[in-house]
């Protein structure tokens, strides 16, 4: 660790690296998404039997498209790293975890584009896709 | 020194399970689960980990669900058609209680990582009391979805 500077703040150790912030930041979007979880369920409910025009209506109210971005991308944020902590746990070959860790966060950044791709859709009354690429 | 790994101290050691160093040592491997008592809070610790990994496949069925949306009323029939059958109702209950119980989960760590709530006793009260939300906070969701019928069987 000779390449790091010790510094104390109230006579602890700060994180010399990055796991400190890892921390906070599994903690901060577990606050955000306690209220947008209980959020979820009740959105789950409302949609439930709703079919394809109850979905597209529910979409159409700027409150639920907006949480429901918001509700994903802090989803993914908090399920790439969970997925971080159970891989360190279990996976102790520096190959197979770097690999799984990779691909987790390739996956949940997919997900964050093309669900606020296909939200942002929805909620403007886009027509069905392909409409818009090449169809 | 390096010792050799012998048959022999297969049957003395506790756990019968070795492990080879990467200095190539082989060394008998710390007890794991079976020798702990059972308790609650390796109970609640235990089903926030699989809860969450449930909610990660649940975030895939949430996009597919978008993605179904967004290709027209074709492509969501298929989805709705898995969605409302017996196996799609089966995991979407098996979601709900992920999502209460990690909730809870989630929660309770919160409280613990505020430094409150870690005498044994009031640990697993709160572990007791997040398992429980989970269980009936699921009850309750699909007692009001059947009830006022949003789904049948």
């Amino acid at each position: 660790m000779s390449g790091h500077q010790k510094t104390f703040r109230n006579r602890v150790k700060v994180s010399e690296r990055h796991g400190a912030g890892e921390w906070t930041a599994e903690r901060l979007s577990a606050l955000a998404l306690a209220p947008l979880g209980l959020w979820g369920a009740w959105a789950g409910f409302e949609l439930a039997g709703g079919g394809y025009a109850g979905a597209l209506a529910w979409l159409a109210q700027p409150v639920n498209s907006t949480l429901l971005v918001l509700t994903l991308l802090v989803s993914f944020w908090h399920m790439n790293m969970g997925f971080k902590v159970i891989v360190e746990d279990y996976i102790h070959r520096p190959a197979t975890r770097g690999l799984l860790l990779g691909l987790s966060g390739l996956l949940c950044l997919v997900l964050s584009a093309a669900s606020v791709f296909f939200i942002v859709r929805l909620a403007l009354g886009s027509a069905p896709l392909p409409a818009g690429f090449g169809a | 020194m390096n010792k050799p790994f012998s048959p022999g101290e297969a049957a003395e050691d506790q756990t019968g399970r070795f492990l080879v160093q990467p200095n190539g040592r082989v060394r008998p491997l710390s007890p794991h689960l079976q020798v702990w008592r059972w308790h609650v809070t390796m109970l609640a610790s235990i089903l926030n980990r699989m809860t969450g990994g449930a909610l990660y496949a649940g975030a895939l069925v949430v996009a597919a669900w978008l993605l179904a949306l967004a290709f027209g009323p074709e492509t969501y029939a298929a989805f709705a058609a898995i969605a409302a059958s017996p196996f799609g109702l089966a995991v979407w209950i098996g979601l709900s209680f992920s999502l209460f119980c990690h909730l809870a989960g989630g929660v309770r760590h919160l409280i613990w990582d505020a430094g409150a709530g870690l005498t044994p006793s009031a640990a697993s009260a709160l572990s007791w009391l997040s398992i429980g939300f989970g269980v009936l906070a699921t009850v309750l969701f699909w007692a009001a979805l059947f009830l006022t019928g949003r789904v049948a069987l």
